[in-house]
This record gives C-alpha cells, structure tokens and sequence, in this order.
C-alpha cells in the first residue's frame, strides 16, 4: 500500500460544544434505529444467543468502522502511546456485554416498553459519575446546573410517560415484573458506569476510534465467558447458536447499527462531557418509537388519550434536549475540565501540550495520512462475508413493515451519519 | 507497561467504580438465569 503523507485541507471553527451536540443526536437516530432490526426476531431464542449475535455485529463494526475512517496503523500508534487506557477499554466493553444481556432480560419480563425508560436512567447515573469523577458541571453558573439536570430529568420523565402510553398497547408480560425491572435498572447502572472509561480515555487524548478497537474485545470476551456459564460448556452454546442461525442476521445488524450510534456517542463524551452527551443520546427512545409505531405498525389501535400522552411525552423529552443544547459550559467549567485532564496526564506521565490539542479536537497527528496497510483490505472483505454469509442463511420473518415509512426512516438515519460524518471530519479529522 | 504504572492504574478510583459496579452487575445476571 502506498505510504501517503499529504496534508488536509483547513479545519472548520466550528464550536466543539455544537459538534457534540451534533452527535448527541445523531447517537439517538442510530441507537434508536439498532432496535429495528432485532424486532424481526421471532420468540423462543435465549437472550443470550440474541446478545451474541449483537455483539458479533459490534464486534465487526469495532473494526471495520475505525480501520476505514483512520488505518490500523493510526489506532495502533494511538495505543502504543496510552497503554494504559486498554484496562480501561477492556472494562467498558464488559460492562456494556453484561448490561446489554441484563436488557434483553428486562425486556423478556416486563416488555419494551417499561425496561426501555428504565434503562435509560443511565444517564442520571452518567451526570452523577461525570460530577463527581471528572469535576463535570463543577464551576457552572446555576442556570447551566438548571439547565443540564432539568433537560435530563426531562428527557428520564418524557420516556416514562411513552412507556406508560405504549403499555396500555403491547402490554408486558405477564408475572416476573420485579426481577424484569430489577434488570432494566441494573441495565441502567451497568451503561451508566460504562461511561466512566468513555470520559477517562478522552480526557487523556485517546481516539474514540482506538478506544473501541480494544472495548469490543471486552464485550466479546465477557459475553461468550457469560454464555458458556449459562448454557454449561462449549457444546451447548455451539447447539444454541446453531439452532438461531435463521435469525441470527439480525441481531447482528442491530449490533452494527449500535456501534455506528455508540461512535458518535463517544464523540458527544468527548466534546460535550458524558452529563451532556449521554442524555442527548438517550433521547433514541422517539426513534425506536417512530420505528415501532410507523414501520412495524405495533400501535394502529391506540386509543385518543395514549396518542395524547406519546405526543406530550416526546414532547418533554425533546425539551429536555433542546435544555441541554444550550447549556454550554462557561470558563469556570472549563477550567475544571482541563484540572481532570492534568490529573491524567500527571497521573500517567503523558505530554500535556499533546493531550491538550487531542481534547480541543485539534490532534497534529489527524491531518496526517497513514499508510494503508494489505490485511485492511483483508478485515474489510472479512467483515463483508460475514454479512453475506449470515443473510444467506436468513429465514424471511413474517411481519407487518410499512415499506413508504420504511424508507423515510432510512433515510431520516442516513442524512445525519452524513451531515455529522462532515462535520467531525472537517473539524477534528475524527481526532 | 512498567511497574510503577500498574500501580498506577491499580490505585485509580476510576478503575476500582466500574470494576465493582461490573461484579454487582454480574452478580445480578447469575442470579437472573
């Protein structure tokens, strides 16, 4: 492969907190959208065998994503300079695997609906951890304290109203409630903490690109460690999977799609903090909603006051959003910033000068090609027979989809995977 | 990674948070099967 050195064009000014929130809420559409294709899912598969079909997707999207956008030998550099943070990366990557699980429990017990808001309390749990390990909000004026709390509160309240709307429709399931809720919660907790190493690779001039490379090896090794306790060796999970082959494409492809929203969710923690970040993501609830209610028709018989009660319940949760949009941190926080991200850098002995430019999107390295190397072609044409291969083996599911709604939800998830992939490039080079 | 670096990290607060949230979590699952 040829060795490119050449140098990019200028960078846009764009502010960093208006590119976060950019993906902020472009993590929702993808979030919201990976649901879409594990609804296809027929019953009667373990939650287990659908997790690791989600995690084989995200295990292929971990690398195909960050080897096309920046070339192996950028991450690995990348590594090479913060090997530290791989224990970090490793940790999040198991707590997503064991929470990810927890929420196909929840949803199992006590249904979609009332696990998704449960769940999505997670960001509280982020804001509380971004506050107390990463001096996020500290410094603020009271009207950004008002602000972000209040818009996330919202964006926690508007989801419990949808779930209490669309309950009335699809119902959860009968009995085990408490340890269905009991596992959405600690869903919550799980993705909640996972947020921990996120801001701590960030803060130390880490690649999100990088950080995921390493986190996927977490959940990969942490779910198939899970599967093997629960089904009781390596034979029984080879049988279980082997008996979900005909449906297995589409956890995958859930899990792929993930991923896509996860990166630019990690941009969001990057750029915004994970007390910002998070709750924006969080509000991919309404585009699970719009995929349920538009596409898969699951709530045609409604009654007047539910649909009352999802409009106000969106509603709410977009204010939430629109609040903290606008709470950009003001000088004082952001001296507490730059005080978690000299702990790091005296911590760890790394170049504080280096780190600082990384974190104000500005990494002197970006704008640098790297050499393209023969075994990324391999992994590419690798992750492409995957894919071949599971739809080939996919039974056609028989299901209602609103095909003219179909489309405009595609493309309404396309259009900001563009316009956001624009914008971080032209502004960070995706440092 | 040297020495004194594992040390480093094995003393970090924000390593010792996710770890324990990352047992209890499991510690769910298992009971949950």
């Amino acid at each position: 492969m040829s060795d490119q050195t050449g140098i990019a064009p200028a960078r846009s000014t764009l502010s960093l907190h208006k590119l976060g929130v950019f993906c902020g809420l472009a993590a929702a559409v993808w979030l919201g959208s990976a649901e879409a294709p594990t609804k296809l899912v027929t019953e009667g598969f373990s939650p287990f065998v659908i997790s690791i079909g989600m995690v084989m997707g995200a295990f292929v999207a971990r690398w195909t994503v960050p080897t096309l956008l920046k070339g192996t030998g950028f991450l690995f550099n990348d590594l090479r300079e913060k090997p530290h943070l791989i224990v970090w990366a490793l940790l999040a990557g198991m707590l997503w695997a064991v929470g990810n699980t927890l929420t196909i429990f929840a949803v199992r017990n006590v249904g979609l609906s009332i696990a998704f808001p449960l769940w999505n309390t997670n960001s509280l749990v982020g804001l509380m951890w971004g506050c107390l390990l990463f001096k996020e909000l500290r410094g603020s004026r009271p009207r950004d304290w008002m602000k972000v709390m209040g818009g996330a509160l919202a964006i926690v309240s508007g989801a419990t109203v949808l779930a209490i709307a669309t309950t009335q429709q699809s119902g959860g399931a009968p009995g085990r409630a408490a340890v269905g809720i009991i596992a959405a919660l600690g869903a919550g907790a799980m993705f909640g903490t996972m947020y921990i190493p996120y801001r701590k690779a960030y803060i130390s001039g880490m690649n999100p690109l990088s950080f995921v490379t390493i986190f996927t090896f977490g959940e990969l090794g942490a779910i198939l460690t899970l599967g093997l306790i629960f089904f009781g060796g390596v034979s029984p999970l080879a049988g279980e999977i082997a008996r979900a082959r005909t449906m297995l494409f589409w956890p995958f492809v859930g899990g792929f799609c993930w991923v896509i929203g996860d990166l630019f969710q990690q941009y969001a923690a990057k750029y915004i903090g994970i007390g910002r970040g998070i709750p924006l993501s969080n509000t991919n609830q309404l585009w699970g909603l719009a995929w349920g209610a538009l596409v898969f028709g699951e709530f045609t018989g409604l009654t007047g006051g539910s649909r009352l009660l999802i409009i106000a319940g969106s509603s709410i949760m977009i204010a939430g959003a629109v609040s903290i949009s606008m709470a950009e941190p003001p000088p004082g926080e952001m001296e507490n910033w730059h005080a978690a991200m000299h702990r790091e850098c005296d911590r760890y002995g790394l170049d504080t000068s280096s780190v600082s430019a990384v974190v104000a999107g500005d990494d002197p390295l970006a704008d640098h090609k790297h050499p393209r190397r023969w075994w990324e072609v391999l992994i590419m044409c690798l992750a492409a027979a995957v894919f071949v291969w599971l739809a080939a083996g996919t039974r056609a599911q028989h299901i209602y989809v609103n095909v003219p709604w179909m489309i405009v939800l595609i493309v309404s998830t396309i259009v900001p995977l563009a316009l956001c992939g624009t914008l971080l490039w032209r502004r960070t080079r995706f440092s | 990674m040297k020495r004194s670096q594992w040390i480093c990290i094995l003393t970090d607060v924000h390593l010792w948070v996710p770890a324990a949230v990352l047992i209890l979590g499991t510690a769910l699952l298992m009971t949950l099967r």
